[in-house]
């Protein structure tokens, strides 16, 4: 019985693997190997270049350019849906009326992909008709009105905004969950003790809720790192490469430029940077977790 | 019981996958795959009906097609390629780009297709010449083509006083003029996607400066801070500085930009013929009554005429497992002048075959014919003109300078340092 079970045991665990090892592990080796070509994509031929790609991904202004926007977009996706995402679920949890409806509405756009949301959005920012502008210039803010996805310096902004507008949803939800995870003998004994709603907001909820933080903000993080199909649905990392974010660089470097090597090269970097950034949040997740449970 | 469902469950996967073989391998059907980008409003009706008039013509082929969108294209058939699994043939632009794929060894030639169909016959020589041979070999079979004119409102023209068509570049500033008095702005442009941009660029040195320094300069032979390419940019920036383009370039596509014409808040637009196709069946203009085209005007005399577009065309995969079968289709879709009519019709192209009918065409068509024959060269867009590294590095330079024209000098720089990357200077 136990030599079968521990058959079984590898024969399942072998479908998810094998799986994973193709579709997952066999492009990261072959990315890794890539960057090490002058490899154009299309011809059979390529040649071996050592280092260079990587020696030329950091003097690359696109690169560096790539990189402050991605940083941008992380240190964005950290304050605005977590903060807000957290806002939404607290007030929702005081037992607002109709509180499964608003729930509803807010986690609906993540049910939406991210395509549509775009192009939502692209409506919204369009200059002559759209929304945003409109309404500027309804309530007397007409010389805000702009061409949002037009101009480098908003078009990042823009693109930012909209993907929040779904990011803030997942993070209510997440926050939700880890409220009604805090006991209410606990808030009840604050409040014994003389506590006010915000001293025992500050001192009890949400402490308790940093399980739930650490999920949303690692969360965040991982997404901001990936951020690809809202960029290249609404601005294809333009106007010139204002709102390029490493995904887009290298999508731009490999499939329209063809130097899949030096592209390859930058989604190394790209996998170092998330390992970096994994490995930490791993580590601060640990002790976080001991530091709750002792 | 264990083992009966693990192998219930394995043969069930192996039914699954006998199910899957036999459609591969059919007895004496000849089967093509084909790959194209004409999917909506690129004319993907008239490409259904033209595959059905082939089968209806030659009823043991069958041809598998898949359209795939225009941007999203260039990725897919570079992953089939790679892969070592590419359609038999598939659409491609002509000019750098097929050049790219034949120098990556993935194209067959098609020598012996061009003349057992006796190709050289139904082309006019300019297009032979120019988009078919590559290397010295042929490799692509013309499918359509188009012409990039000036587009633009006759009756907002009428309204403006405008009586006659600019054909020099101070004409071309007083009609500019007149539509601003009129209250319209002279120029749309969507840039939002980079390259309808390109053909200001395009135009702007080919009247200038010539073909010849055009080809030098898209083959790495020339420089962008040259002070011909300079020249360029402060002829189109004295456009934008006095408010001829309507604002925010950046914000709107090719179609925002045709829409902007069609209803009359702007004069014209520097577009290829495929805007015909959108406004004719689109947006419901009558070519020749609403609208027409002239061609961009003289800047210097002297220098040689060219016209600007794209040449659309079939290309044979050098993996390709049913050849013989392709080239038969290739053929048929040149040379069956009902084909080129119903294509030439339904995406507002010009046939490549000089045998079609030219009734088919619309007035406006008609005069973008006569503008082509009239020409010494038809030269390539840009993006199509140059390397693709290259034409990504310009395509970004023509959109900073709508975004604000006066760093030109910047831009031109940073595209020289792109150009010293991709030709090794």
């Amino acid at each position: 019985m136990g030599k079968s079970l521990w058959l079984w045991r590898i024969g399942f665990l072998a479908v998810p693997l094998s799986v994973y090892t193709v579709v997952v592990v066999a492009p990261l080796l072959y990315s890794f190997y890539y960057s090490l070509t002058d490899w154009n994509g299309f011809s059979p031929n390529y040649n071996f270049v050592g280092l260079d790609n990587f020696q030329r991904i950091f003097r690359d202004p696109l690169f560096s350019n790539a990189i402050e926007n991605t940083v941008i977009w992380m240190i964005a996706a950290i304050i605005i849906p977590t903060g807000g995402g957290l806002f939404l679920a607290l007030m929702l949890h005081e037992g607002v009326r109709l509180a499964n409806l608003y729930k509803s509405l807010f986690y609906f756009p993540i049910s939406l992909s991210l395509a549509v949301i775009g192009q939502v959005w692209i409506w919204i920012y369009q200059p002559r008709w759209g929304l945003l502008n409109v309404v500027l210039r309804e309530v007397g803010l007409g010389q805000y009105a702009r061409a949002w996805l037009a101009k480098a310096d908003s078009a990042l902004p823009a693109v930012i905004a909209a993907w929040s507008w779904q990011q803030i949803g997942l993070a209510m939800v997440i926050f939700l969950a880890g409220l009604t995870a805090v006991p209410t003998e606990l808030t009840e004994a604050a409040q014994i003790d003389g506590a006010n709603r915000r001293q025992s907001l500050r001192y009890v909820v949400i402490p308790m809720l940093r399980p739930a933080s650490i999920v949303v903000i690692a969360l965040a993080v991982i997404n901001s790192l990936k951020s690809f199909d809202v960029v290249y649905v609404m601005t294809k990392g333009g106007p010139f490469h204002s709102s390029d974010t490493l995904a887009m660089f290298m999508y731009n470097e490999c499939f329209q430029k063809y130097y899949m090597g030096y592209g390859s090269a930058s989604a190394v970097v790209l996998f170092l940077i998330a390992l970096v950034v994994v490995a930490f949040y791993f580590v601060w997740q640990m002790r976080a977790m001991e530091t709750i449970y002792e | 019981m264990r083992r009966r469902l693990f192998l219930s469950v394995l043969t069930t996967l192996v039914l699954a996958l006998g199910v899957v073989a036999p459609v591969a391998g059919q007895g004496d059907v000849k089967q093509v795959t084909l790959l194209h980008y004409f999917s909506g409003e690129l004319g993907f009706d008239a490409l259904s009906q033209i595959f059905n008039n082939f089968k209806a013509s030659h009823p043991d082929y069958i041809v598998l097609t898949n359209p795939v969108g225009h941007e999203e294209f260039k990725t897919q058939i570079l992953i089939m390629l790679a892969g070592d699994e590419p359609p038999d043939i598939f659409s491609y632009w002509a000019g750098a780009r097929v050049q790219f794929v034949v120098d990556a060894g993935r194209l067959a030639p098609i020598d012996d297709l061009w003349e057992s169909a006796g190709l050289d016959a139904v082309l006019p020589p300019a297009i032979v010449s120019g988009a078919t041979i590559y290397n010295g070999q042929h490799y692509l079979v013309p499918f359509g083509y188009h012409y990039a004119g000036m587009f633009y409102n006759k009756q907002v023209f009428a309204d403006a006083g405008i009586t006659e068509l600019p054909q020099t570049w101070d004409q071309f500033l007083e009609v500019c003029e007149k539509l601003k008095a009129a209250g319209v702005a002279p120029i749309a442009l969507g840039s939002k996607n980079r390259w309808p941009a390109q053909f200001w660029f395009d135009y702007l040195l080919l009247r200038t400066a010539g073909p010849e320094y055009r080809a030098d300069l898209m083959a790495g032979r020339a420089s962008y801070t040259d002070p011909q390419v300079v020249r360029v940019m402060e002829l189109w920036k004295e456009l934008v500085d006095k408010g001829y383009f309507y604002p925010d370039a950046n914000a709107y596509d090719w179609t925002d930009a045709g829409d902007l014409v069609a209803v009359g808040e702007a004069g014209m637009t520097l577009m290829g013929t495929w805007l015909t196709g959108y406004w004719d069946g689109t947006v419901g203009l009558v070519p020749g009554e609403d609208y027409d085209v002239f061609p961009f005007p003289v800047i210097d005399e002297g220098v040689p005429d060219a016209v600007v577009g794209p040449v659309d065309g079939w290309v044979l995969t050098a993996k390709a497992k049913h050849a013989e079968a392709a080239k038969e289709l290739m053929a048929f879709l040149l040379t069956d002048t009902e084909s080129q009519a119903i294509w030439a019709k339904g995406q507002g192209a010009l046939a490549p075959n000089i045998n079609v009918d030219t009734a088919i065409y619309s007035p406006v068509m008609i005069k973008a014919l006569d503008i082509v024959k009239a020409a010494d060269t038809f030269a390539f867009n840009y993006d199509l003109a140059t390397t693709p590294p290259m034409a990504e590095g310009g395509l970004d330079m023509f959109a900073r300078f709508m975004d604000d024209p006066s760093g030109y000098e910047t831009y031109l720089q940073d595209t020289e340092n792109v150009a010293k990357e991709v030709f090794g200077k």
